[in-house]
């Protein structure tokens, strides 16, 4: 099977951040002034096979994975993968309380404490990989447990009601 | 507008800014960095300014949380703290919004892309308001105060006035919690009272003839009879007619108080599963879309299932049972009370197992209701995908994923029962120690005299009856879990508001005459991708609209908004020149009519088919619509004629026959606006061709927009609009849009040379 997909890597492709905090791109001769990063995996293989967009939506390319980029480049991109999947990943739960068709969550997160309502039913609560849970609440803010295995046993019990 | 906080408001004019001169403002609360940030936009005539708190927020709290107490004032930002950052507005191009994943960016181009703030999807509505403002002060339009969304008003709760965690679900967590769904559940009871109250009346008479028969047997028949002592000294065939004579009464209410019971469960099921089911007919297009059907299925069934016993096994019983305990315990106080309380000492020993053990079972119902209803999804979807299955010859993979699923179902199925059946013989064991104290002790007591032979027989005979109750109350709070999960499931769908919601006093139309008007629609079904973007078209009466486009490029979904399935986000749409939103929904239905692809065929007659939009229509009315459908010969064929039963278990029709049914149900329909949606698409070139005929019969006088895959089958359109990735690129009459060489020029192209490989055309 033959493949049009046209791969950036360090040999023909340069990413910088623009001044007013954009990520521009020039591959061969052509420069894209901004372009945004759309993982193919977000949650399996956030690292590897990046498309890489226009804001008109257009493919200019494939980052096979970010490790066919320099230290620095790796990690500008990796930076503007965080700022398109912002996710805070919960570090501890302080609270979940169930009422009526609503749970809401008091947590730890790496962004601080969230108080969040998430809805009940409707795979707002689900695991995307073996271990990674993803949660998504009434206006639609993502939060991630990257790792539903190392909750403590209280906080696995307050989960799994709403999953 | 929204007027501007106290904080910003100080500092904006610590920059000369007034809060007058403000035409927009809007708050974003996170950082490209990864934390929480607050930053405010504003505009004004001369400059964009962005104010940033160059603080990271440490604690941050969502729309839509509710504290279980009062929350902590949060503290005010100081204004020398902030920074202040302008720019003049002359200098900006542009500004928008980044969609990100669950969030998004502002940005302004000046010329160069810049990242003004970034915000979290819950600011995604005021940002698109803040860019639309923007983009008319720039086009120098006068842009009018903010207005706040009109359903913004009703996105409060009218009691408490606290936001509603969801803007489109008007259900306040915080004053539904005051009106518990125990009471909610037994205002529903009140309907039935006439039959509850007197199922009770004779449960009542069947437990307290019942109370009397271990006194006779007990104390009356050995004390006074075989003992010769007090009123029925030596009357043994009194006392055996009298212990018959209260059996048969307790028999002949329990027959009573069953039948009234049986007749009640029927009725409440049937008024149960009305109920729900209603109540889902009533929400819009979206609520289904958001769920399982194997989810919609259990809940319809199971849950109402669960209240029904609620109703049925649950108060009356409870009632009852409560009466006996009370009843046998004052009982057997007046016959011995030091006695009666060693026989109830292991009671708090069964409480405390009771809370340790039932919240652990009542998680792993839940867990067993979720996988149980993981397992119904897929049965589902494998039923329905059966032909897919089958050409992919994955039958083993679906063996194995069943397997999978039914293994975690089995699993916990097993846990739960094992608990179950660890726990409840050992409530009963420790329940009926009090058993074994009664002939240790009481057996004392009687060798020494303290108690007669007959007491301690009517004694053990009323400890007998107490188990049964005592052992109802234990399995009390598994079976009420049960019944109010079950209950707030079902009330969910009750109070489930329709995402699409008609206004009050919205105008009937007699009449439409089928002039639409789109204006700069913006929609997406989900708040961070929008399927349209600015999409602005219009329709003249009796006009054909054709609607092409890549698939995926938002036509259905532009169809789906002018039959207002759902409401817009931002722009309008108007028909005869006034707002849907202020059409009341049986005129819409009345007046569009939709054909589309995926025919539904409900089980019933084709001629009943054919009548669903107007039941009561004649035979020659349904016969007409379908000689102009052009269905009329294939029915005549079939030996049921229009009599044939057709749906899930009746005759099998063609993907064109179905179609046909559905034009002359359209037909019947008469409306005057039409949709056609891929109405052909599924069918075979010389079907379509054959419906092609019956489908410019149904056009003719109604203004019709069509969207085709198949060009050809728009040549009679009498304009045609182009899409591509949720906007209008073109717009023109064929010739028009073949002449200007566009995309549409180039899709004609590509589709004839499509039908050339295919030897057609």
């Amino acid at each position: 099977m033959t493949s049009d997909i046209r791969f950036l890597h360090r040999e023909n492709a340069v990413f910088a951040s623009s001044p007013g905090g954009m990520l521009s791109l020039r591959v061969d001769d052509e420069t894209y002034p901004v372009v945004y990063l759309h993982c193919s995996f977000p949650h399996s293989e956030p690292e590897r096979y990046i498309s890489v967009r226009l804001p008109d939506d257009k493919e200019v390319g494939m980052i096979r994975s970010l490790s066919d980029f320099g230290g620095q480049t790796a990690e500008l991109l990796r930076e503007h993968i965080r700022i398109r999947y912002f996710a805070p990943a919960i570090l501890s739960i302080k609270s979940i309380r169930e009422e009526f068709g609503y749970s809401f969550w008091e947590a730890e997160t790496t962004a601080g404490t969230c108080r969040f309502t998430v809805r009940s039913g409707g795979g707002n609560v689900k695991t995307v990989t073996d271990k990674k849970l993803l949660i998504t609440d009434v206006s639609g803010n993502r939060f991630v447990i990257e790792d539903i295995g190392k909750l403590s046993d209280r906080e696995y019990r307050l989960v799994e009601m709403c999953m | 507008m929204k007027p501007l906080p106290d904080h910003l408001r100080t500092i904006l004019q610590q920059h000369g800014v007034e809060e007058r001169d403000v035409f927009a403002w809007m708050e974003c609360d996170r950082d490209p960095d990864g934390t929480f940030r607050n930053r405010w936009l504003a505009l004004d005539a001369q400059y964009l300014y962005v104010l940033t708190d160059p603080r990271p927020v440490a604690d941050k709290t969502f729309q839509g949380y509710v504290f279980p107490r009062s929350p902590k004032k949060e503290a005010t930002v100081p204004p020398a703290d902030v920074q202040v950052e302008r720019t003049p507005v002359e200098n900006i191009d542009s500004v928008f919004v980044v969609h990100l994943v669950a969030s998004g960016l502002i940005a302004a181009k000046c010329p160069e892309e810049k990242v003004l703030a970034a915000f979290t999807n819950a600011q995604m509505r005021e940002a698109a308001q803040f860019v639309r403002t923007f983009e008319k002060w720039k086009k120098g339009e006068r842009p009018e105060s903010r207005q706040d969304d009109e359903r913004e008003s009703i996105r409060a709760c009218p009691t408490c006035g606290m936001p509603y965690p969801e803007k489109d679900r008007a259900v306040c967590p915080k004053c539904m919690k005051k009106h518990a769904l125990f009471v909610r559940l037994l205002s529903f009871a009140w309907k039935y009272k006439r039959s509850l109250i007197w199922i009770i009346v004779f449960m009542l008479l069947n437990a307290g003839t019942g109370l009397v028969i271990p006194y006779l047997m007990g104390t009356v028949f050995f004390d006074q009879a075989l003992g010769g002592t007090g009123r029925f000294a030596g009357q043994i065939g009194l006392v055996i007619a009298l212990i018959l004579l209260f059996r048969v009464l307790s028999l002949l209410f329990g027959i009573a108080y069953s039948n009234l019971n049986a007749r009640m469960a029927a009725n409440i099921a049937f008024e149960l599963k009305a109920n729900v089911f209603s109540a889902m007919q009533r929400l819009s297009l979206s609520f289904f879309q958001q769920r399982h059907t194997g989810q919609l299925m259990t809940r319809v069934n199971n849950d109402a299932t669960d209240l029904q016993y609620f109703f049925v096994d649950g108060i009356p019983y409870f009632i009852v049972n409560a009466i006996n305990i009370i009843g046998i315990i004052t009982i057997l106080a007046v016959l011995d009370w030091k006695l009666t309380l060693l026989c109830l000492a292991p009671l708090p020993l069964v409480l405390w197992v009771v809370r340790r053990v039932f919240p652990k079972l009542w998680r792993l119902s839940w867990r067993r209701h979720r996988r149980m209803s993981r397992l119904n999804a897929m049965i589902n979807d494998t039923v329905r995908g059966a032909r897919v299955v089958k050409a992919f010859g994955k039958e083993s993979q679906e063996i194995g994923r069943f397997q999978r699923a039914n293994e975690s179902f089995s699993q916990v199925e097993q846990s739960f029962n094992k608990l179950g059946a660890t726990v409840f013989p050992a409530l009963n064991a420790l329940t009926q120690a009090g058993g074994l104290i009664i002939w240790a002790l009481g057996g004392y007591r009687v060798m020494h005299g303290h108690l007669s032979f007959g007491d301690l027989m009517s004694f053990i005979q009323y400890i007998l009856m107490l188990y049964g109750p005592l052992q109802f109350m234990n399995n009390i709070v598994n079976w009420w879990s049960y019944c109010m999960s079950a209950a707030q499931r079902i009330f969910e769908i009750q109070d489930a508001v329709p995402t699409v919601v008609e206004k009050p006093g919205a105008l009937h139309l007699e009449k439409m005459r089928g002039d639409i008007e789109v204006s700069d629609i913006t929609f997406g079904y989900e708040p961070n991708k929008p399927a349209l973007k600015h999409v602005s078209m219009r329709a003249e009466p009796g006009q054909m609209i054709g609607i092409v486009g890549h698939s995926g490029a938002g036509k259905s979904t532009l169809v789906n908004l002018i039959s207002r399935l759902y409401d817009v986000d931002e722009g309008e749409i108007r028909i005869d020149g006034i707002p849907i939103k202020d059409i009341a929904m049986s005129s819409l239905r009345k007046h569009i009519g939709i054909v589309s692809q995926e025919v539904y065929i409900f089980m019933g007659t084709i001629a009943e088919n054919i009548a669903y939009a107007n039941p009561d229509c004649s035979m020659e009315d349904i016969i007409r619509a379908a000689k102009i459908a052009k269905a009329h010969d294939f029915i005549e064929k079939l030996p049921d004629g229009y009599d044939t039963m057709v749906g899930s278990g009746g005759y099998a029709l063609s993907g064109g026959e179905k179609q046909r049914i559905s034009i002359a149900r359209a037909i019947l329909h008469d409306p005057a606006i039409l949709i056609l949606d891929e109405a052909t698409a599924s069918l075979d070139t010389e079907t379509e061709l054959q419906i092609q005929e019956a489908l410019e019969k149904l056009v003719r006088g109604r203004t019709t927009i069509a969207i085709a895959h198949r060009l050809s089958t728009l040549r009679n359109a009498d304009r045609l609009i182009v899409m591509d990735r949720g906007q209008v690129v073109e717009a023109g009459t064929h010739e028009e849009l073949m002449t200007s060489g566009g995309m549409y020029a180039k899709l004609v192209k590509q589709h004839y040379e499509a039908l050339k490989m295919k030897g057609v055309g």
